[in-house]
């Protein structure tokens, strides 16, 4: 059977690409991701096997902003708090319980502006954000004409002037716990953390700190590392953090677009054709 | 006025001689009898515009927790039983589904603007059409019957005033031409729906999901099915709930009220 394998269709990273798998594939040609994230691949060792990798980044786009926009108005509007307090047994709440931030007019900065930062940047300014985004480089002038986004080349001066600061980068060595204490501190107290890229991204440890000492006001956080977190984790008791379990892209139609994303992927790679969305090592 | 607090009543007016204004919070004005009032020589106010984006942003909120399933999924992941996240757990897209907004007012007005951001296909329904330009700015279409509006619609968003006309305008036959993927969203009073036909529509999969920041009455008997349905998000009429409109409505309300003993014209008057 080993032997008729030409093509992996790796669902939520199962099964485990390494070198044993590999090895055991002599005819293995393609691996397809569903989903955009390649951190849990090692692209070097799949490419000496002479096998090609593709991802789903159109597939995921969309459906990834809606979460990001979801988690934003959600940590908000207090959603899930006042939710629990609208059905619970008892009827005594105090009014200074259900009172959220005002999302229209606030300021929105966005870290990461791909694909996905650039939708979130699109949905943000139809509830007349104010933008602002960090990039490793720097988007084209009608690009943010477009959406009103503001280029901060530095990230402090985005931390500084955020009520919400919205992380949607891709899991690097670069960016591994870019958010950290230092970058928490510049924050504003009143300011909510929103995490849609890959939990690593945040220093766990530095956050659940911020959050009971008040450096920032709140998070709301779609990945964390580990998924799920241990049942005790701190960051699943307290009261202003709202986690999702990793559903950026878990729609009837992304899912759906994902696998044809692969699949075309997948014939021509077969076929000895040009990917669309083919990933190279770096 | 504050949630409706003291029931303005014949009993009341007559209790006090001297009572010049009564100014309430918020834009809804159905639990004021304005003839009454009248009557009694009192003049009413409201803060009728600086709710409205906010009411704007939780109906946005609610379609996206609902469509999500937001709520659900804080609790897979916050519950001590949780292990693992299943891989066919899966919600509903919003980006490029049909959203049909019934009463194209103010607040339905900035539904619409943000729902197109997420390229939601928008159609309304409304007393009169809106003027080209303001259906093209946003992209909506026009449906002069609601059935319309109901039959091609994925999330049906309820933005209208309560009137004897929008009373129990959603029941048993509008719920039964809603698509049975629909999920209903009201931000506009709990009386403009059919309550008990909601319940018996979400029990029988006549449509899928429910959010709901108004409710008849508020808050619901805590024995209420609509309590524990799972496809139900419920929020404590929080459309106006932060702290900024709060303040401002509270500068307007003084406004009126120092207007109306002054004898001057009263901003936001209701007539």
């Amino acid at each position: 059977l080993s032997k008729k394998v030409q093509a992996i269709y790796l669902w939520w990273h199962k099964p485990v690409i390494d070198q044993e798998l590999l090895q055991s594939l002599p005819n293995l040609k393609v691996i397809a991701n569903s989903g955009v994230g390649m951190d849990h691949l090692d692209l070097k060792l799949v490419a000496s096997f002479g096998v090609k990798v593709a991802n789903a980044p159109r597939a995921v786009s969309s459906s990834t902003a809606d979460a990001g926009m979801a988690l934003l108005l959600a940590s908000a509007r207090r959603l899930v708090e006042v939710h629990h307090i609208a059905i619970s047994s008892s009827m005594d709440y105090c009014e200074a319980d259900i009172l959220g931030v005002k999302v229209s007019g606030a300021t929105l900065g966005i870290i990461g502006m791909g694909r996905i930062g650039y939708k979130i940047a699109l949905r943000a300014k139809a509830f007349e954000m104010k933008i602002l985004y960090h990039n490793r480089t720097r988007r084209k002038a009608q690009e943010e004409q477009a959406v009103g986004a503001t280029y901060c080349e530095k990230i402090d001066s985005l931390l500084q002037q955020a009520d919400f600061v919205m992380v949607v980068v891709s899991l690097t060595p670069q960016t591994c716990n870019l958010i950290g204490k230092r970058e928490l501190e510049l924050m504003k107290p009143t300011a909510t953390l929103i995490n849609i890229s890959r939990g690593a991204v945040v220093d766990q440890e530095a956050l659940v700190m911020a959050l009971q000492t008040g450096v920032i006001g709140a998070a709301a956080m779609d990945v964390t590392y580990p998924e799920p977190l241990p049942r005790d984790h701190l960051l699943l008791k307290l009261k202003n953090v709202i986690i999702t379990p990793h559903l950026g892209i878990k729609t009837d139609k992304a899912t759906y677009m994902i696998t044809e994303e692969a699949v075309e992927n997948i014939l021509a790679a077969l076929n000895g054709l040009p990917m669309p969305s083919e990933v190279l090592p770096s | 006025m504050w949630y409706h607090k003291p029931v303005v009543n014949k009993e009341l007016l007559q209790s006090l001689p001297n009572l010049r204004i009564v100014a309430s919070s918020g834009v809804g004005i159905d639990h004021l009898d304005l003839n009454l009032l009248s009557s009694f020589g009192v003049k009413v106010s409201n803060t009728p515009f600086v709710v409205s984006t906010d009411t704007a942003d939780l109906g946005m909120a609610l379609m996206l927790a609902s469509s999500r399933r937001l709520v659900e999924g804080y609790e897979m992941a916050v519950s001590p039983d949780t292990e693992y996240f299943p891989a066919d757990w899966l919600g509903t897209e919003v980006s490029g589904a049909t959203l049909g907004i019934v009463g194209m007012g103010t607040i339905g007005y900035k539904v619409a603007e943000r729902a197109k951001a997420f390229e939601m296909k928008i159609l309304y329904h409304n007393r009169s059409q809106r003027k080209k330009e303001e259906e093209s700015a946003v992209g909506a279409v026009y449906c002069k019957k609601i059935d319309d509006l109901l039959q091609q619609s994925d999330f049906v968003l309820l933005a209208v005033n309560l009137t004897p006309q929008t009373h129990k305008l959603i029941g048993k036959r509008e719920l039964e031409l809603m698509k049975p993927t629909a999920t209903l969203i009201n931000i506009s009073r709990g009386l403009i729906v059919d309550q008990d036909a909601l319940v018996e529509a979400l029990q029988n999969k006549v449509i899928k999901a429910a959010a709901l920041d108004v409710t008849y009455p508020e808050p619901l008997p805590r024995d209420h099915p609509l309590l524990k349905l799972k496809n139900v998000i419920i929020t404590p009429h929080i459309g106006s709930a932060t702290k900024k409109t709060r303040r401002i409505m509270m500068e307007e309300m003084i406004e009126s009220i120092q207007a109306g003993l002054a004898g001057l014209p009263i901003p936001h008057e209701v007539l």
